[in-house]
């Protein structure tokens, strides 16, 4: 029976079975025989999830645009049908040509976030490819490869992986590929493609570089091979307005998280929030014009069907014409009677005007990230975000005509004190009494704000990389205090289970001695651990137990300023000196401007060699 | 404005798509094909259009049916068809774009073809046989209000019942509509209580969608 025959005999027993067959609008079907190098796209997660990604939208039309090129799309199958296909002998495929993956050139996984780890193992696994790289045929073929913020440290998967991608992908992608192809012809080995690759900028081949460790389990030495560079820096594409963006998109049938036009507006962030990883691995800031964020949103919407599009950046309210771009796309969007919905705007400059715009297009919720509860608290992380701003939007949407409001905090901020917390409580209450303070609120229900609190994690390539993270003792006397703190029935107070954040930075601030424990956590039965119902806290301390690893000493100690760190070795343009400098910065309470009032000097612009805005002053 | 209704296929890969999916995604054929489709008037205005009948998840059909207006009177049939074709998911084919000729409520029955694959297709053929003849065939089925009990013998019309040799091959009306609707499944079941000889069904087919007097719906 081939393999179409099996997975269709058993589709009908599982949920959303349009998840496991392709065949969608947008999808690029390709004749095999006629192409040279077959990537398979790899998601660690649920299609409803993984289809949602941007960059796969991204990378998977721009490989496709080269004939002799295929990518596919690759999902982590759901527990029911991951049951079928091991009792049915039904390896991992890709859904347009419903090939096994193993029998592809590259298998490329994206790390957006680390509690997705143990599924890139089970994912393999059930692909039936060696789970570890050493075990991994000596000829050319299945290339295991990562890329995503998540590869900015990589080391806790270096055992698994023949090489991570580090930076934007446009690029790097297709000269690997072309590498590839031009090796494979002449019969190269893996091993002989690997380190041709390492020359590759923005390539990092892990088995390469060897750590040693001192006795107190700190790094002592990294050796690197032979002709292999010392470090490797992040790829960035220079013109960024004229980069490749896709014409089209894989439209599924079954409602995804994200299901609608997805348009990127800017890379990079002006802001410099210090706990933010994103802010930092994702610099310089770089902005499409209002012109190209045009004519690729109307291009999307004609040709997928879609009646929504969002605008995707970091910060979209940071876009230098911001007015204009919004009223160029809202006469198109309206007269479509396209929703068109701005994720990511900031609250200090939240304009009335800007207001007005978005009210034209829909009427949803409002969700401000104040991150801390006091003004010394938001001064040492760096939001620059005052109170009085805070209030200010929060009276302009109350006064517009919206009556509830979503906050979202951190708790375990480095220098946090009971104070900050109750200070989240109480900043909540002042908005409730703001709200019944207006003369023309909304009439009819009531004012509701939501806060919900997340767990810091403190994260590699930031100011705050240093810092420990809160133990579980201190997380759980927090929550409890910001319960208690609250005392009208118009706030809502959620927050993360302080487990899954301690997995989160273990695996996040982790080195190479991790990989034994996540696979002895996968071997245990760990799986999709960014979901409630499959976390297994116990599974993975025992996991760690088992291969001798302290979690604490990854978790809950400070680390030194001039410690080797597992991902000093690779250059995300950001130099060490300036993280020191603003963690330095931070425990005094002071604040950074942002990049565009001045630079802060983080040595971006010198790698790059040009200035990130004309316009900004007093350069380092 | 013109009323007019397509009828399309599901098939292949297409089959998968549940009713529930199969709305969004008509939805977004319509924008792709931009054909000047009647959106609703009022507060949140929306695209009108409605299937006749929701077909089974894993079914093939060669008949379903979809209502919907436009509003550009000078559009053919032929380009409608078209340029919904030229934008439709691979197994969706629009066979036919005509006027509505009846009402949805004529609806009464549609047939089905199947085939029940089995070792002993000897047996599970006699079975079919003796089962059709009954004088009654109940079954629990489930309704809106609860598991009850229903006798779908004087609904269920066998056209043609073939031993191939690997299956039983059987073609079958069922009442389809706004008031009863059998699923080919619950005859299935039927068949499953009244024999111990294990099947598995492949190959469902809606084929046709018809009137009290078995004539096609159009």
């Amino acid at each position: 029976m081939d393999l179409k025959a099996k997975i269709e005999k058993h589709l009908l027993e599982v949920q959303k079975p349009s998840r496991y067959i392709g065949g969608e609008v947008g999808s690029v079907i390709k004749d095999k025989s006629k192409v040279d190098v077959r990537f398979a796209f790899c998601f660690p997660d649920t299609y409803d999830i993984g289809m949602s990604h941007l960059g796969m939208k991204i990378l998977y039309s721009l490989t496709n645009e080269r004939e002799n090129y295929w990518c596919e799309r690759c999902f982590a199958p759901s527990e029911d049908f991951e049951a079928i296909m091991r009792a049915n002998d039904i390896p991992l495929y890709a859904l347009e040509s419903l090939d096994p993956i193993r029998d592809f050139d590259f298998i490329g996984f994206t790390l957006q976030y680390e509690l997705s780890y143990a599924n890139i193992l089970n994912m393999l696994d059930l692909a039936g490819i060696p789970i570890f790289a050493k075990d991994r045929p000596q000829k050319l073929t299945q290339i295991v490869i990562a890329g995503g913020p998540c590869v900015c440290n990589p080391e806790p998967l270096a055992d698994f992986f023949d090489l991570f991608v580090l930076g934007e992908g446009e690029e790097v992608n297709l000269e690997l590929m072309d590498l590839y192809r031009e090796m494979k012809q002449k019969g190269a080995t893996r091993l002989e493609f690997l380190r041709a690759a390492a020359q590759i900028g923005g390539v990092y081949v892990p088995q390469f570089y060897h750590f040693s460790y001192k006795e107190d389990g700190t790094i002592d030495r990294l050796d690197v091979d032979e002709g292999i560079p010392a470090t490797v820096r992040k790829r960035i594409i220079r013109d960024y307005d004229k980069v490749y963006y896709p014409k089209n998109f894989v439209v599924p049938f079954t409602e995804i998280v994200h299901d609608r036009v997805s348009v990127e507006v800017l890379r990079g962030c002006i802001r410099g929030c210090r706990f933010c990883q994103a802010g930092f691995i994702y610099r310089p800031f770089r902005e499409k014009t209002s012109d190209t964020i045009y004519e690729q949103t109307k291009c999307l919407c004609e040709n997928t069907g879609y009646d929504e599009v969002s605008l995707a950046s970091l910060s979209t309210s940071d876009h230098s014409d911001i007015d204009n771009m919004l009223s160029k796309l809202i006469d198109y969007t309206a007269g479509e009677r396209i929703n068109l919905s701005l994720p990511s705007l900031r609250v200090d400059n939240f304009s009335e005007s800007l207001l007005n715009k978005i009210k034209k297009v829909r009427k949803s919720g409002l969700t401000f990230a104040a991150e801390g509860g006091t003004q010394r608290l938001r001064d040492v992380i760096n939001k620059n975000v005052t109170e009085e701003e805070i209030m200010n939007t929060c009276r302009i949407a109350f006064e517009g005509g919206y009556s509830s409001v979503k906050l979202y905090f951190m708790m375990g901020l480095p220098t946090e004190t009971d104070e900050d917390i109750v200070g989240i409580a109480e900043l909540a209450q002042r908005i409730v009494d703001l709200f019944y303070s207006i003369e023309d609120r909304p009439r009819g229900k009531g004012v509701q704000v939501s806060v919900s609190c997340a767990t810091f994690v403190p994260k590699p390539f930031t100011p705050f990389e240093f810092e420990p993270q809160d133990t579980r003792e201190m997380v759980e006397h927090k929550q409890k205090l910001l319960l208690g703190s609250t005392k009208s029935k118009k706030i809502k107070i959620s927050y993360h289970d302080p487990n899954v954040s301690m997995l989160e930075v273990i695996l996040a601030k982790g080195d190479r001695r991790l990989c034994q424990a996540i696979y002895a956590a996968w071997k245990k039965g760990c799986k999709f651990d960014s979901w409630e119902e499959y976390f297994k806290p116990d599974l993975w301390l025992e996991a760690f137990a088992d291969c001798g690893i302290d979690p604490s000493f990854y978790a809950n100690r400070r680390f030194g300023y001039d410690e080797i760190l597992p991902w000093d070795h690779l250059d995300y343009l950001v130099d060490k000196a300036f993280l020191v400098r603003e963690n330095k910065t931070a425990h005094e309470s002071k604040t950074t401007p942002n990049c565009r009032q001045r630079c802060s000097g983080c040595g971006v612009n010198k790698k790059v060699g040009r200035e990130c805005f004309a316009e900004s002053k007093g350069n380092v | 404005m013109l009323r007019v209704r397509a009828t399309f296929e599901k098939k292949g890969r297409a089959r998968y798509i549940s009713h529930l999916d199969l709305n969004r995604c008509m939805l977004r054929t319509f924008r792709r094909s931009r054909i000047p489709i009647w959106y609703t008037e009022g507060f949140n205005p929306h695209p009108y259009y409605s299937f006749a009948l929701a077909l089974s998840l894993g079914f093939e059909s060669s008949c379903e049916i979809l209502d919907f207006n436009i509003t550009d009177d000078n559009m053919t049939m032929d380009a409608i068809r078209d340029a919904l074709n030229a934008v439709m998911p691979e197994g969706m084919r629009i066979v036919k774009v005509a006027e509505q000729k009846q009402k949805i409520t004529a609806i009464a029955k549609a047939e089905y073809a199947f085939s029940l694959v089995t070792e002993d297709t000897a047996g599970l053929y006699e079975a079919v046989q003796s089962l059709i003849a009954a004088p009654e065939i109940l079954i629990e089925k489930k309704t809106k209000k609860g598991i009850k009990t229903v006798d779908i013998k004087p609904d269920t019309e066998l056209l043609s019942c073939a031993d191939t040799g690997q299956s039983v091959d059987i073609t079958m009306y069922l009442p389809a509509g706004t008031q009863t609707n059998y699923n080919p499944t619950l005859f299935m079941d039927a068949l499953k209580l009244a024999c111990d000889i294990p099947f598995e069904p492949a190959d469902i087919r809606r084929t046709a969608i018809l009137c009290a007097d078995n004539t096609v719906f159009e």
